[in-house]
């Protein structure tokens, strides 16, 4: 190769991994802190981790969100950063109580499709009483299956209903 | 001032200014007269026995049966409008429409205080216009005259529908299957009510897997009440219970 | 030797070509420069998602290489892609064979690249996981498109063992081509798993942009410049064989009809590649020059029939459908660096010096063409370059018979003898392009007489005709 053509491959080269160095400290972030050691891998398939090693080891940035319940107790929330994984996107959330970890959360998990999934949302059980004190005298409508005209006559929205109008 | 109609086979219950209710009236007719199985010259019956190809049918009817189709494409045949026989059916979806329909002619029409229950269906003005949120009570799947809690609807929640397997299940369509349905009742909070009225039959429908894959893909909230009684709630239904 | 017309002196422009060439030349750089920034793109995209900080175990840092060797592997293939595609710009600056010579050196290191990433992320993971390699492969397998990547590979080994030298002689051409282009199966198979398994070209990053676009790019070149095109242009042009004339034994001119066919800016001395609709010549494509400038309605070219294929289409009937790919070449007076030409043809390597000694413009003086044959029966065409030297002001020489056994073999016996060289046909060799065009043994030795002359090396055009 030519002198001139060997030494501009070289400086553009050169020059693009400048670039993606810069892009990718910007990335990693000024602190560090220990990855937290539980499995982050529950959901996915394939190679699992075992406990003491993450799959893809990156390192995340913390935020603390202290929040302290009591004078007792001391707790606070931590959210690292996104993570890629070969299986895709994830993002912890750490509880400290106390100097230990006491709960672990996975706000985003890929599913077996690889494709990142918000599972913070889905349905979990509640206890009975809890939604059975959940009450109000101030209910303007209530929701139930469709019920018949017939049905209607002896349900409580028709008794709101006559109250109201 | 709080007014109630039948239509649809059901009781409508409109809480809105008086001068507002000839209007939301008028829109339940239209869509009754259209869409209505019960009456033999509704457009849909037409279609259903023959008489009427569904491709010669009014614009309406076929926004509405290409908007069921979307959603059962959408809930993967969770939620469908065709009954085992073949036959279209649209109850699932007009209802809702019907709902809809109505709040945005009352909002058109300037009015921002209003909520209209169609047979459990609840859609309420939007809350953001300096009223308070909106309590809504949860009926007790095994007993008519109770409910089971109250909830906030606030912010872009404004809409409630529930679904339930134990009365007027009818018109849920469970591809023929025979097994009972894992839960008695579902309620689905949504920013709009044909979200949550489709979502609501299609988890009733399907069961615990359509419940898990609405929660991963829908903005929603929803709760759930098996036959045994065990209730599951996503977060933000457990903080809109009234406190 | 026979000289045949005087040479008048003119003053000759000489500034026009150094420019243009050193402007192709720029070019050429260029895109050189692209190609090895690109590499060095794909590391900086690993790069750019933070990925430096990811060292920091044993079974971290081989993932980490396991997934820049993956990088770098898939686009010196997507690069590979690029120079066989026959884009214009690159064929018109740095010459297609160049580009093709580029194309064959990359196989083997890409393929090392794509092998290394297989294998160090499987250790990898598997360090990383507590999971020996092999168990890692099941766990790889029931990953989504990977099952597609592991057989991309496999077809890529496939590709290159076959392109090597040794195992290439084994097939006929068209058999080694045929399996050759599994090779865009492969690139296809192995990007499912590139954008769906996370990691540097996750969803919503610029990496992945980039690298689509890069995809896109390499595919696009072979589809537009490959396929489509030469579609367009053979449907186009229309063209058909109006006749086959023997020029000499073993040698005829196939004239074709068509319409429009100065639009395709052939240049004197390119080449095309045909494709000859008869049952059984269609699969068979042949790089020919034209032996004379097109009209807009008929274009010539003269083959030798040696080897099957050749054969096979001096054959053709009159009316069959011809499909072309091209102009193709830097044969031409576009490729002029110096105020001057010195030609040298043998045999059919008169065939572009034909056609490119009418298409160029040159002022009387200029240019010198020497025609060599080894026997009379090799001189078709040589009454026609006669003919427009003497109207153009080129000299114009002759050498016929058997080469020298010792020396510049190039020549005659008889010519070596009486001390003629290269010096001596053309005085101005240095100051000159040197286009040579022949048998490929014969045009070595002109080579090496040539480069023992002290021509620099962007002076010399070779067209080899190995048949």
């Amino acid at each position: 190769m030519r002198t001139r053509t060997l030494l501009g491959s070289i400086l553009a080269s050169i020059g693009v991994l400048v670039v993606g160095w810069q892009a990718g400290t910007t990335v990693l972030g000024t602190t560090t802190v220990a990855t937290p050691s539980s499995s982050t891998g529950g959901a996915t398939t394939g190679g699992s981790t075992t406990g003491g090693s993450t799959t893809s080891g990156g390192s995340s940035t913390s935020s603390p969100a202290a929040t302290p319940t009591s004078a007792a107790s001391q707790t606070a929330t931590y959210t690292g950063t996104e993570v890629n994984t070969r299986f895709g996107s994830v993002q912890v959330q750490v509880t400290v109580t106390d100097g230990t970890i006491s709960d672990v959360t996975a706000l985003k998990l890929t599913d077996h499709d690889g494709k990142s999934v918000q599972i913070s949302n889905r349905a979990a059980p509640v206890l009975r009483e809890e939604v059975l004190a959940a009450q109000s005298a101030s209910v303007s409508n209530v929701s139930g299956a469709t019920y018949t005209t017939q049905a209607y006559l002896t349900s409580v929205q028709s008794a709101l209903d006559q109250a109201g109008l | 001032m709080r007014t109630t109609f039948e239509s649809m086979g059901t009781v409508v219950s409109l809480e809105a200014p008086a001068v507002s209710h000839p209007l939301v009236r008028r829109v339940f007719e239209t869509a009754e007269a259209r869409f209505s199985l019960f009456r033999p010259d509704s457009e849909l019956s037409r279609v259903a026995a023959g008489e009427l190809p569904l491709t010669r049918a009014g614009s309406q009817l076929r926004d509405t049966y290409a908007r069921a189709v979307l959603w059962r494409e959408r809930t993967d045949g969770a939620f469908t409008p065709n009954r085992p026989d073949g036959v279209i059916d649209l109850n699932g979806i007009v209802k809702a429409e019907a709902v809809e329909a109505a709040g945005a002619a009352l909002t058109a029409a300037g009015w921002h205080h209003w909520s209209i229950n169609a047979g459990g269906d609840i859609l309420v003005a939007d809350a953001g216009h300096d009223g308070a949120p909106h309590l809504i009570a949860l009926a007790d799947p095994a007993d008519a005259s109770a409910t089971l809690c109250a909830i906030t609807l606030a912010g872009p929640r404004r809409a409630v529908a529930t679904s339930g397997s134990a009365q007027r299940g009818d018109h849920i369509w469970r591809g023929g299957s025979r097994t009972p349905a894992a839960f008695v009742q579902v309620s689905v909070v949504a920013d709009d009510i044909v979200t949550a009225d489709v979502l609501a039959t299609a988890i009733v429908a399907s069961g615990r897997d359509t419940l898990d894959a609405v929660c991963d893909r829908w903005d929603v909230d929803v709760f759930t009440v098996d036959r045994d009684g065990a209730m599951l709630a996503t977060p933000g239904l457990r903080a809109a219970l009234a406190a | 030797m026979t000289t045949t017309t005087a040479r008048p002196a003119r003053a000759t422009v000489h500034v026009d070509h150094r420019r243009r060439y050193a402007r192709r030349a720029r070019i050429a750089d260029l895109i050189v420069v692209a190609f090895w920034a690109s590499g060095a793109a794909a590391i900086a995209l690993f790069l750019a998602s933070g990925g430096a900080g990811q060292f920091t175990s044993v079974g971290e840092a081989i993932t980490s290489l396991g997934i820049v060797t993956g990088l770098v592997g898939t686009d010196y293939v997507l690069v590979m892609l690029v120079l066989a595609a026959r884009i214009p710009l690159i064929d018109r600056t740095i010459g297609h064979d160049r580009a093709m010579a580029v194309h064959r050196k990359l196989g083997k290191p890409a393929l090392y690249l794509l092998l290394a990433h297989g294998v160090l992320l499987l250790v990898g993971y598997g360090i990383s996981s507590g999971i020996d390699p092999i168990a890692e492969i099941g766990s790889m397998l029931a990953l989504p498109d990977l099952p597609l990547a592991f057989i991309a590979l496999g077809l890529l080994i496939t590709v290159v063992v076959t392109s090597l030298v040794a195992v290439k002689r084994k097939f006929s051409y068209e058999g080694w081509h045929l399996v050759h282009l599994l090779s865009y199966v492969a690139v296809a198979f192995a990007l499912p798993h590139q954008f769906s398994n996370g990691g540097v070209l996750a969803e919503g990053t610029a990496q992945r942009v980039y690298w689509i676009a890069l995809t896109v790019l390499a595919f696009g070149s072979i589809l537009t410049f490959r396929f489509i095109e030469p579609v367009v242009v053979s449907l186009r042009h229309r063209i058909r064989v109006a006749g086959v004339v023997p020029v000499a034994p073993g040698v005829v001119s196939i004239h074709l009809s068509g319409r429009g066919l100065r639009a395709l800016d052939a240049r004197g001395g390119q080449f095309f590649q045909w494709r000859f609709w008869t049952g059984s010549t269609w699969w068979h494509s042949h790089p020919i020059s034209l032996s004379a400038m097109p009209t807009d309605s008929s274009a010539r070219i003269t083959v030798r029939d040696l080897g099957a294929g050749s054969a096979a289409i001096s054959a053709v009937p009159t009316g069959t459908v011809v499909s072309i790919e091209g102009p193709y070449g830097l044969f031409s007076d576009a490729a002029r660096t110096a105020p001057k030409m010195a030609i040298m043809a043998a045999g059919i390597g008169v065939t572009p010096v034909r056609a490119m000694l009418e298409h160029a413009s040159f002022a009387p003086g200029e240019a010198t063409v020497l025609l060599r044959a080894g026997s009379e029966d090799e001189t078709y065409l040589w009454d026609e370059v006669r003919a427009i030297a003497q109207a153009k002001g080129a000299d114009c020489y002759v050498m016929v018979g058997e080469r020298a056994r010792r020396g510049a073999t190039w020549m005659t016996q008889h010519d070596r003898e009486r001390g003629v060289s290269l010096t001596s046909v053309f005085p101005d060799l240095l100051d000159s392009d040197v286009y040579v065009c022949g048998p490929s043994g014969w045009l070595d030795a002109v080579e090496a007489d040539v480069k023992r002359a002290g021509l620099p090396s962007h002076q010399l055009h070779s067209e080899r005709f190995d048949w």
